[in-house]
């Protein structure tokens, strides 16, 4: 068999790389103590990790102090202990965050896993927390991950997260629809929409979180509860706003 | 290896066992056949018939090159100097014509964590090629360091592993809430584990 030789690196417990990416699409923590980590997405741990549910007993104290979601609490579990804990997503790209007295809001079902010196509040965009602190925290985006300044406007499926400005507020090309034209695109939904007529809108400073893909996440693949939050409020949902299928195409529905 | 995601098998003569369907192109000249059972004649296919752990492979033969690849999934290679890797047959792409393959019992876990009672063993000297969904990682268990795996995210392991079925202390929390991180296997002993970074068959029944 020819291409021989694809020496690929051995890891054990000590040679893992600590609190560092093990390869693009997985992290390791260096578990002493308390991370938050969502259901799933541990991998293979050495050591002795214990994981728990939130909300039992012993928890309930990190649990006051540090997630407020009620909304999210069935997704997350505590890992407990010491131990080399690796981290995957469905084979996304996976990287590590530092916070420092900052805030920063995430799509919630692409946050792995944070520190409890983070504290989790649900973001009021559907589908997003926010982390408020000081720590580390793992995210996973599909494809790598892009900085940007505002003013910007985003996809929505592209956009990941924000920090440090205020939030966004949702940009419709109002031009597009105007006209009598525009209007019988509105009402058939037929005519194009080019699909691009739904941004969000980021004004003032601060750093804008993008993925290289529109995929965001498989809505069946994520707990349910997540699933309909994760979608973010298309024009479908807001009536008088244009996109797919148009209003007379929601009446025949 | 062509990337991570073809494997490229240069052949003079001599022959190759890979899983059905997954050449993408070849040149020079080749002739396919069908290895009813896997290869492992008709003990071995009546064993694969009755564990489940079905696999169709092909005898790949001839001169040139044959490319090999499955839904752009990563491919590993393993090279086995007498030792037994035991593999999930969804996972083996190709293996040289000196291995052995053959099935084993796994244990009653098995049944429990999806992955069906009978796992896939492939013995000897030579290279295997082995399918993950994002590049595997290749975690050392040594004696004192047990492993702990997600079944969902474990591809393959060699060496003189331990695989034990483990539930979390607190596995009542988790009744009705699907997955969490309640079953793992855990290895003990010397040997090497291969985990992909996804976990298949967990939440939404991927792949």
């Amino acid at each position: 068999m020819s291409g021989l030789g694809s020496g690929a690196t051995v890891y054990d417990a000590r040679s893992l790389p600590q609190d560092d990416n093990v390869n693009p699409y997985s992290f390791c923590v260096a578990l002493d103590g308390e991370w938050f980590v969502q259901k799933g997405k541990m991998i293979a741990y050495y050591g002795r990790i214990k994981f728990e549910a939130l909300g039992v007993g012993a928890l309930d104290r990190l649990v006051t102090a540090n997630f407020n979601s009620p909304l999210y609490i069935q997704d997350w579990i505590v890992a407990q202990g010491k131990g080399q804990l690796l981290l995957a997503d469905r084979g996304f790209d996976v990287n590590s965050y530092d916070l420092e007295v900052g805030n920063l809001t995430i799509r919630a079902a692409n946050l792995l896993a944070f520190q409890p010196g983070l504290d989790l509040k649900q973001s009021i965009v559907p589908g997003f927390v926010t982390l408020i602190g000081t720590g580390k925290f793992v995210a996973a985006s599909n494809g790598a991950v892009h900085f940007v300044e505002p003013p910007i406007r985003v996809d929505p499926e592209a956009l990941l997260g924000w920090a440090d400005c205020p939030t966004p507020c949702h940009h419709f090309d109002t031009k597009y629809m105007r006209g009598a034209l525009g209007m019988a695109r509105r009402l058939t939904g037929l005519g194009g929409a080019s699909g691009e007529e739904h941004q969000y809108d980021f004004v003032g400073t601060g750093t804008v979180l993008m993925q290289s893909s529109e995929i965001s996440i498989d809505p069946n693949l994520i707990p349910a509860q997540t699933a309909q939050q994760n979608q973010p409020p298309g024009a479908q949902n807001i009536p008088g706003l244009p996109n797919l299928p148009g209003r007379l195409g929601r009446l025949l529905q | 290896m062509q990337g991570t995601r073809v494997l490229a098998v240069g052949l003079g003569g001599e022959a190759v066992k890979a899983r059905n369907g997954t050449m993408i192109a070849y040149d020079g000249r080749m002739t396919f056949k069908r290895l009813s059972g896997g290869g492992e004649g008709l003990r071995g296919m009546v064993t694969r018939r009755l564990t489940g752990e079905g696999m169709t492979l092909m005898e790949v033969s001839g001169e040139g090159t044959c490319w090999f690849a499955d839904r752009a999934t990563e491919i590993n290679l393993v090279h086995l100097t007498g030792e037994t890797l035991h593999v999930e047959s969804s996972n083996l792409l190709a293996v040289e014509q000196s291995l052995r393959t053959g099935t084993e019992f796994t244990g009653l876990h098995g049944a429990t964590s999806g992955q069906g009672l009978f796992t896939t063993t492939v013995s000897g000297q030579g290279t295997v090629a082995v399918t993950s969904d994002g590049p595997a990682i290749v975690l050392r268990v040594s004696q004192g360091e047990p492993l702990s795996v997600d079944p969902g995210a474990y591809v393959a392991h060699t060496g003189q592993l331990r695989k034990e079925f483990v539930k979390d202390v607190n596995w009542r929390t988790f009744i009705g809430e699907g997955s969490g991180e309640s079953v793992q296997l855990r290895f003990e002993g010397d040997g090497l584990v291969y985990v992909q970074p996804t976990e298949r068959q967990t939440i939404g029944g991927q792949t």
